[in-house]
């Protein structure tokens, strides 16, 4: 299948509900930033270990996630319902949340302020959580300039994913030097 | 995206035209789509995306396929034995009407014009409906159309002088001389090329128009 057309040569793009809009335009912005997200979270499963196919497995997920969450963010408001897109629901903020919770129990108390760094996935997990946050802020804006009235359930929904997501990140984070015996850089003030 | 596999029986190949045809496919009970949306064809080796051109309520699958000069899987289409089963995907694809005050152009070359066959025999009306072909004999669905459409327009984009009632040259042509300034609903199926010079002449001249695009190649 054809990946180009051209038809952005000159500056504009189309969103997924139809309207014409500048590249710099802030819902692409945001789509963008979410794309950024979903590929530094493919660094961070190549930066995994031989065998954590659990994690891997959980990345997968959540770049799924992810693409269905861009396709959310390329529709105005205004454009309201979508014939054939999936919601996207509260139950995806649940996964994160069990995801999250599994992985708690098995690490240490958290006893000072930590550094992003240490095993390779654990740097790239930071570089995806920095990013996540990024994508979370866009997200605000984006609501912010919107009508409140309109806003599809999906986006709210996928405003909470984000902000969980950043936790599930800094988590795995933590959870990589771990599992892999690298000692967590920790804050010397 | 719906990876459920279905099967579903060959029943019927007629010509269209010299090199198209259209399949007739039995259609398992449980598979619904919307008029626009398109299934993908699996065999052993390759897969390929193809426009239903049915209404959802048929009781069999149409697809309306070009038989494409050496192409691998057309001809494999044009040769199956009827009776034989096909395996595919589906429905996909977001290329559905979405309903708004805006009038709605639909811009197609070749066998683009399928999503829009199924939207008109879905009961869709008052379109205007631009379909781009090389010479006449390429026209798929006009009966439909110049009965569904408001405003059907052939445009014939090769040399042959253009018979009564059609434009002689292209898509892009016709909008620049023809179309009435205004904020529409565009819905362009077919060419890729056919795509960008649309969508470059609809950022110029129908500016605050919707697009939504459907690529074949
Ligand atoms: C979203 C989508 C929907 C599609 N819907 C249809 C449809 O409803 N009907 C249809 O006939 N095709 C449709 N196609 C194209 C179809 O999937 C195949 O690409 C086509 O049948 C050629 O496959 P092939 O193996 O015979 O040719 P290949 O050996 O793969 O050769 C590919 C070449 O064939 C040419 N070609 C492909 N499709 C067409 C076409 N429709 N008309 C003229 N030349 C073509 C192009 O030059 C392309 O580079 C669709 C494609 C996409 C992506």
């Amino acid at each position: 299948m054809k990946i180009y057309t051209g038809g952005g040569d000159r500056g504009k793009t189309g969103l997924f509900s139809g309207e014409r809009v500048a590249k710099c335009n802030l819902q692409v912005e945001t789509y963008g930033d979410v794309d950024e997200l979903n590929s530094t979270l493919g660094s961070l499963s190549a930066a995994l270990p031989e065998g954590w196919t659990d994690i891997d497995g959980q990345l997968r997920l959540v770049q799924a996630d992810l693409f269905h969450i861009g396709a959310w963010l390329a529709i105005t408001p205004a454009a309201r319902t979508n014939a054939t897109l999936e919601e996207f629901t509260a139950e995806r903020v649940l996964f994160l949340e069990k995801t999250i919770d599994a992985m708690e129990e098995q690490l240490p108390a958290l006893s000072a302020f930590i550094l992003p760094g240490g095993h390779a996935s654990a740097a790239a997990a930071h570089v995806s959580r920095a990013v996540c946050r990024r994508a979370e802020r866009r997200v605000v804006a984006l609501m912010e300039q919107s009508d409140a009235k309109k806003l599809p359930a999906s986006w709210q929904q996928l405003l909470r994913y984000l902000n969980r997501l950043s936790d599930y990140l800094f988590v795995l984070a933590r959870f990589c030097n771990h599992r892999t015996g690298v000692e967590e850089p920790l804050w010397k003030p | 995206m719906n990876q459920q596999i279905y099967s579903g029986k060959l029943l019927q190949r007629s010509h269209l035209s010299a090199d198209t045809i259209e399949l007739a496919i039995s259609r398992p009970r449980q598979f619904t789509f919307q008029p626009g949306q398109r299934i993908r064809l699996l065999d052993r080796f390759q897969e390929r995306d193809y426009s239903l051109v049915n209404a959802p309520a048929d009781r069999s699958l149409r697809l309306c396929i070009r038989l494409v000069p050496k192409g691998r899987f057309s001809t494999k289409l044009r040769a199956a034995a009827i009776g034989s089963c096909f395996e595919f995907t589906g429905p996909h694809g977001h290329f559905v009407l979405r309903p708004s005050g805006r009038p709605a152009v639909f811009v197609a070359t070749g066998t683009g014009a399928a999503p829009f066959a199924s939207m008109a025999r879905a009961g869709e009306r008052g379109f205007t409906m631009l379909h781009g072909v090389r010479s006449a004999e390429g026209l798929l669905y006009s009966d439909l159309f110049r009965t569904a459409a408001g405003a059907y327009v052939a445009c014939i984009s090769g040399k042959t002088s253009p018979a009564a009632r059609m434009f002689g040259g292209r898509v892009t042509a016709y909008m620049e001389q023809k179309l009435a300034p205004g904020v529409y609903d565009f819905y362009l199926c077919g060419r890729s090329d056919m795509v960008r010079d649309v969508i470059w002449l609809i950022d110029e001249r129908f500016p605050n128009s919707r697009v939504y695009t459907e690529i074949f190649f």
